[in-house]
């Protein structure tokens, strides 16, 4: 059957699309051809697929072919049934007849014989040819269609159709098409069962020596591209997927050996996307296709399967597996196959899947999954290409090109080298390549790094080269190997196997390899090659190998490699980044920016490389970014970027130490502080967050009252290596409750240089608000640069892994109290001082919780109080009564009695007291003298004048300031009211009048004050009008005194006196007596008043009080009481006599001359108009002198109005008004009737 | 033979990476570590295409390169572990069994009260024991 592949393949290749066809009983076909044509290819078609599903097909492509066509005749049965894919898939009959008879007779039997071949699927079309106009054609047309449907009509299957030739019915190819599709349809599931049935067999006796893989691929490429025809693509591609899985199966099964393929010219370039590339028939053997061939022709017809599934993403991950899975597969027949060429049939192949899945590749229609996984594809395989011509590159010698980066080495340091059976040996005549192959290797130097920077340079080779490749000459042995390589580094060639302990003795032994070599190039055929001979030999063997002249050109010089390098990269790094994986795109554009690098393009290359180095420092890699990061620092050096520089630098030695040596480190300072103390045309802030940390005690945070200044210590931690010297340093607080930085930076006054790990720094706080505080920000100048950090570090030291270290600590390390007392200051005396006299005035002055050292107290004293500032203030320390009787720990009660009532005198200057440092602490009571200024004179009350004394006269108000605090800065302010008063508060009273005249006036002395007061004297002297009685000077008997008066308590004295008789009444009004106490006090001053403090040392003890008393003379004096009687008629009426009666009594004896010895006059005054007076209104009455002597007189008077008058008054002119008393006093009014109605006086009308 | 074992935190910082190659390249080492992030990535953002092995924290093969072979493993705190090897037929079972003791121990070794959660580890029994886990490995000693 292996025989019908050559057929099998030309079929298949001419054969694209379903074949329908014609079979011409009429002769019809070249009428309609025309418009059959028209209806291909069927647009809509539901077919069945293989799990017996419709699938509705579109654009089904079809060829209509006469049954009388070659290529439908002579074909063997048995041919028919092997391609049957190939075969009509449908019979349209074409038919016409315009005659009944001539059907039945001729076309029935005809159309039976064609139609009962079972195999065929087969409809007829009835061609009418009757033109419209023609209703006898069109008549007999209908008959004879009518006929021949119901001849050839099944009840379950229309089979035939009307067409009118002259008409146009739209109708009729609906029913075409639909009749078409259903033989098609039912021809392809017939045709799918038979396939599926032999296919079924053959793998049956898959297991058995008969079987042949080849019948088994014919027939299910059959069926596969019977589907594919179909436009059945899905179910095709299954087909393909068996037959690969069958295929892997069997060429695995060990046995005879088979050929692997490969060898042929042009096989190093993949056919991957071409099925096309080798005839079938070239490729099998036994029955079985090479391997090489084979898969590639498997993966290409998928490949081509799924284009047209227009799924290139699937192409893409299906391509880049089966590279991966294709590539172990060569490496199992790597020594059959050319040098090198598994490598160069990976690259070939991961661009042309590159190549073709980007050309189908429509980014616009597929969701945003596919497209990151289509180009994560993409990436994948650029890299792995871009790997595979790294090892070709390396190969031949451009491994100095290639950058020792991470990702490099990682690539090809653990992907082995190429196993040939035999390395290639040196071609004849080479000997000039290898002298620049040579010159190459020894020119070139490896990058210097900045900052001097050393470090291994990571491997590219799983092991030397040199090894591997000598090793693998057939005619040198083992044995001479490692005599060779024992006498060079000693460490025998069991060192092939691991990987390269140390890079440096390779360099060295290169050279010593080398060195000598380049004399005694004739040297015998077995000595081991050189380094540059390998590569020379590789580069001859690889243009064997490479049949491409493009690819070839890329390996052709350095520059070339780099572009082919560059654009491989790119490829990869511009595909990673538009797919999920991010970093794998980062890192590749570091490659990128290392070529830029390398030919000057110092701006690319440092955007490049920054995007690297924010990648590792984003998720904290130091170890890769302390490798990247030095080339992004020399670009910015290079490119004058001073900010991008300083930042590099800082951010190298913020990376953790151990990555760097100690000389490096030093390296980075001292570049920070050369740029810091440069002339930087922009001088840029930097963050040295990472750098600078900082802490706050872990004890607990200072504690500030409102408006205190303090000071804060704050730990540093310095990453420098080196003590680092600034110029500033301040430190920013932030409130803990708000976001509100706008606080101002407190500089630091100590400590300009950091050593390298802990410093304590103090910061002097100025007042701050009220609040808790945490620490904000680290600001500072390095030279003309100011830094900032953010770096808060716990305890420990710097903190490497800054991403996570920028939490904000929420331990406050200041807290500032809210306003409150800190001291309080009250009047140490309850009650009232002396006035006028000089008095210690005491203040509590009680500090709460807060020093008072180096206070000063301000006294204001007011106009009316003055502070003898002659004296020295008392300040004792002060113990109230509660504390005293409280409990008091063993500290405090040491304290008192180790200071028992400490007393300091200090001096008061302009109203200032210092407040000596002991009293800082305590409770102090400060005494200070002063003497209220009272200029009146204090005034006796009676009881004809109370007293009128109002309690604000003695006030005295002091305004006190106390500045405290450690710059003063916090002040107390107060004003307290003092009392003061006079000793005495001294009243009169008369306490009896003698009918002598004489009256004794009583003097009570009561005390204002809580003090004992000893009256040693007191004095009156009377004002005129009164007058000691007896030859005394107004004092009392001396034998009194001193009298003592107790606090709160009275005294009397007794004064006898009488008024002396004078006339002035003016001078009288207006004297006062004058009172003189002279008395002594003994007083406590915490009391209240006590003894004046002494100005002068001789001052006596002796005080003087002087008060002013009024004495008032009695008002009345009466001599004669006049008594008016009452009236002896109940009322008076207007003309009626009245009599009106007096008394006159004499009281007492009158012994002044004014008044007459017995006569008085008197006289009545009335009002004339209200009274008649009959009678004398005045005359003279002779009055006894005897005392009680009575005497009446009457007057008649007439009212002469009525109503309520004045009566008339009897006045005694001689007599003053005072010596008169009315007893009984006289009505005021009185009432007068009208006269009585006379009827005398009535006047008839 | 596994050339790198490393545990990465949930915000894909190194915790913790040690190399077991005799040469003084474990900066390859960290490059690999670091790019098999992007598959975890890949995977844990884009759970509907991995369904099923959402609750699964062993993640499987991340990265199937012709020479090493990087395998993951995703703890419910979003700590990675990965696991470089250059066996190229590694059993799925073992390399879950490695896992699983690999958590353990740094279970045991974050549980230190002197650890700080999210900073490298920095035990040195830690250490020992890890390379007692990558020792045993494929040894085909099964606890």
């Amino acid at each position: 059957m292996a025989n019908y592949l050559a057929q099998f393949q030309t079929i298949k290749s001419s054969c694209d699309r379903v074949v329908i066809a014609v079979e011409d009983v009429s002769d019809l076909w070249l009428n309609v051809r025309q418009s059959f044509e028209q209806r291909l290819p069927v647009k809509k078609a539901c077919l069945n697929n293989k799990a017996r599903n419709p699938v509705f097909v579109e654009n089904l492509p079809a060829e209509f072919i006469q049954t009388t066509d070659s290529r439908l005749r002579s074909r063997f049965p048995q041919e028919q049934y092997l391609f049957w894919f190939r075969e009509p898939y449908a019979t349209v009959v074409l038919v016409t007849c315009e005659d009944l008879d001539e059907f039945k007779t001729i076309l029935k039997p005809r159309l039976k014989l064609i139609v009962q071949n079972d195999e065929r699927e087969w409809f007829i079309v009835f061609v009418s040819k009757a033109h419209p106009g023609n209703d006898q054609a069109t008549k007999m047309a209908k008959k004879v269609y009518a006929r021949l449907e119901t001849d050839f009509n099944t009840k379950r299957r229309e089979r035939c159709c009307k067409f009118d030739l002259h008409g146009t019915d739209a109708d009729f190819w609906d029913d075409f098409d639909s009749k078409m599709v259903d033989c098609i349809r039912n021809t392809l599931d017939r045709r799918v069962q038979f396939y599926e049935e032999e296919n079924r067999k053959l793998s049956e006796q898959r297991f058995t020596p008969i079987w042949n893989f080849c019948n088994f691929f014919i027939l299910k490429e059959s069926l596969a591209f019977m589907f594919e025809v179909t436009n059945l693509h899905e179910d095709s591609l299954r087909e393909y997927d068996e037959l690969e899985l069958c295929y892997s199966e069997s060429v695995n099964l060990p046995g005879k050996h088979r050929e692997f393929g490969g060898l042929d010219t042009g096989d190093d370039q993949a056919a991957l996307l071409n099925p096309g590339f080798k005839a079938l028939t070239q490729i099998i053997q036994d029955d079985v296709f090479r391997e090489f061939e084979f898969r590639q022709y498997i993966f290409a017809c998928q490949a081509k399967l799924l284009f047209k599934l227009s799924r290139p993403v699937e192409v893409a991950a299906r391509g880049y597996a089966f590279v991966v899975g294709f590539s172990k597969t060569l490496a199992l027949h790597e020594n059959a196959l050319p040098f090198c060429f598994r490598e160069v049939w990976v690259i070939t192949a991961c661009l042309g899947l590159i190549k073709s899945t980007s050309a189908q590749y429509d980014n616009g229609i597929v969701a945003i999954d596919s497209e990151k996984e289509f180009h994560r594809l993409q990436g994948d395989l650029y890299s792995l290409c871009r790997v595979k011509f790294m090892r070709l590159a390396y190969l031949i010698g451009y491994g100095v090109e290639i950058e020792k980066s991470p990702v490099n080495s990682a690539s090809l340091s653990m992907l082995s080298w190429p196993k040939p059976a035999t390395w290639p040996s040196i071609p004849p005549d080479s000997s000039a390549e290898i002298m620049t192959k040579e010159k190459i290797t020894l020119q070139a130097k490896p990058r210097e790094k900045l900052f001097n920077i050393q470090r291994k340079p990571l491997p590219l080779e799983p092991s030397f080269l040199l090894r591997e490749a000598n090793r693998r000459r057939a005619f040198l042995s083992v044995g001479n190997m490692s005599e060779l390589y024992d006498s060079v580094d000693g460490s025998g060639l069991d060192a092939h196997s691991k990987l390269p302990s140390n890079k440096s003795s390779s360099n060295l032994m290169i050279r010593t390899m080398s060195g000598p070599a380049t004399s005694e190039t004739s040297l015998p055929v077995d000595r081991p090659m050189r380094l540059s001979e390998i590569h020379v030999a590789a580069e001859h063997a690889l243009k064997q190998t490479i049949s491409d002249p493009d690819f070839m050109t890329s390996l052709s010089s350095p520059e070339e490699f780099e572009n082919r390098y560059m654009e491989l990269t790119k490829g990869a790094a511009d595909n990673y980044h538009r797919s999920w994986w991010k970093r794998h795109g980062v890192v590749l554009d570091g490659e990128i920016a290392a070529i830029f690098f390398k030919h000057g393009n110092y701006d690319l290359a440092a955007k490049s490389y920054e995007k690297v180095c924010a990648l590792y420092s984003a998720e904290g890699w130091e170890e890769l970014l302390a490798d990247v990061l030095p080339d992004l620092a020399e670009c910015q050096k290079i490119l004058n970027d001073e900010a991008g520089y300083l930042a590099s630098c800082v951010k190298l030695l913020s990376l953790e130490s151990s990555l760097f040596s100690s000389k490096e480190r030093q390296a980075f300072q001292s570049e920070v502080v050369r740029l810091a103390h440069s002339e930087m045309k922009h001088p840029v802030p930097l963050d040295v967050s990472s750098l600078i940390t900082f802490a706050g005690n872990p004890a607990p945070p200072l504690e500030l009252c409102d408006g205190d200044p303090g000071t804060l210590s704050v730990a540093v931690w310095s990453g420098f290596p080196d003590d680092i010297a600034l110029e500033s340093l301040s430190l920013r607080l932030s409130a803990s409750s708000s976001a509100d930085e706008g606080l101002k930076a407190i500089k630091s006054s100590d400590a300009r240089v950091l050593v390298p790990g802990r410093n304590i720094i103090t910061f002097a706080i100025p007042p701050q608000k009220p609040g808790s505080y945490v620490l904000g920000a680290l600001t500072g100048q390095i030279g003309k640069l100011s830094f900032r950090s953010h770096g808060f570090s716990q305890d420990g030291p710097v903190d490497t892994d800054e991403f996570m270290s920028f939490e904000k600590p929420t331990r406050p390390v200041l807290k500032v109290r809210k306003p409150r007392a800190l001291v309080d200051i009250t009047p140490a005396v309850s009650s009232a001082l002396l006035m006028n006299e000089l008095q210690w005035i005491g203040l509590i002055v009680k500090p709460i919780d807060y020093s008072l050292k180096g206070g000063i107290l301000h006294i204001d004293a007011g106009a009316e109080l003055k502070i003898e500032e002659s004296q020295m203030i008392e300040i004792e320390s002060y113990r109230s009564n509660g504390e005293q009787s409280g409990p008091t720990d063993a500290s405090k009660a040491l304290s008192s009695s180790s200071e028992p009532g400490r007393v300091e005198k200090v001096p008061i200057e302009n109203g200032k007291i210092k407040l000596p440092d002991w009293a800082s602490d305590v409770t102090t009571l400060v005494w200070f003298p002063v003497r209220a200024i009272d200029d009146t004179i204090a005034r006796g009350t009676s009881p004809a004048s109370p007293l009128k004394h109002s309690i604000v006269d003695g006030m005295r108000m002091i305004a006190l300031k106390l500045e405290f605090g450690a710059f003063h800065n916090q002040v107390f302010e107060r004003t307290i009211a003092v009392h003061f008063t006079n000793p005495f508060h001294v009243s009169t009273r008369v306490v009896d009048k003698c009918n002598d005249g004489t009256l004794l006036l009583q003097v009570i002395l009561h005390s204002e004050v809580k003090a004992t007061l000893h009256v040693k004297d007191v004095s009156l002297d009377l004002q005129a009008g009164f007058e000691h009685l007896g030859n005394g000077d107004g004092r009392p008997t001396s034998s009194l005194f001193p009298l003592v008066i107790a606090p709160s308590s009275r005294a009397g004295i007794l004064f006898v006196i009488r008024l002396s008789g004078t006339k002035d009444l003016d001078e009288l009004e207006n004297s006062d007596s004058m009172m003189t106490i002279k008395y002594g006090i003994s007083g406590d001053r915490t009391t209240g008043a006590h003894s004046p403090v002494p100005v002068k040392p001789d001052d006596s003890e002796e005080l003087l009080f002087k008060i002013s008393l009024k004495l008032k003379r009695p008002v009345l004096d009466p001599c004669l009481a006049v008594g008016f009687l009452p009236f002896s008629t109940d009322c008076l009426r207007v003309g009626q006599l009245v009599n009106m009666k007096w008394r006159v009594e004499r009281l007492k004896d009158l012994d002044e001359a004014s008044l007459p010895d017995d006569e008085i006059l008197y006289q009545v005054d009335a009002n004339p108009q209200n009274w008649m007076v009959a009678g004398r209104k005045c005359g003279h009455i002779s009055f006894s002198k005897a005392q009680g002597s009575r005497i009446e007189i009457a007057v008649t008077c007439v009212p002469l109005v009525s109503g309520y008058v004045h009566p008339p008054q009897l006045g005694l002119p001689d007599v003053g008004e005072a010596n008169v008393s009315c007893n009984p006093a006289g009505p005021h009014l009185v009432c007068v009737l009208p006269p009585t109605l006379s009827t005398s006086y009535c006047i008839p009308a | 033979m596994i050339v790198c074992v490393a545990v990465v935190g949930h915000q894909n910082n190194p915790l913790y990476l040690q190399s077991f190659t005799e040469a003084d390249d474990a900066l390859k080492l960290h490059h690999v570590v670091h790019c098999s992030l992007d598959v975890i990535d890949e995977r844990v953002n884009n759970p509907k295409r991995n369904a099923p092995t959402l609750n699964e924290t062993f993640l499987g093969l991340l990265y199937p390169t012709e020479n090493y072979k990087v395998y993951g493993y995703l703890t419910n705190t979003k700590v990675k572990f990965l696991m470089v090897t250059t066996d190229l037929d590694v059993k799925d079972a073992d390399a879950r069994n490695f896992f699983r003791k690999f958590h353990a121990a740094y279970v045991d070794a974050v549980s230190n009260p002197f650890h700080v959660p999210g900073k490298k580890i920095a035990s040195r029994s830690f250490g020992a024991r890890v390379s007692t886990i990558v020792k045993s490995f494929g040894s085909g000693t099964t606890v």
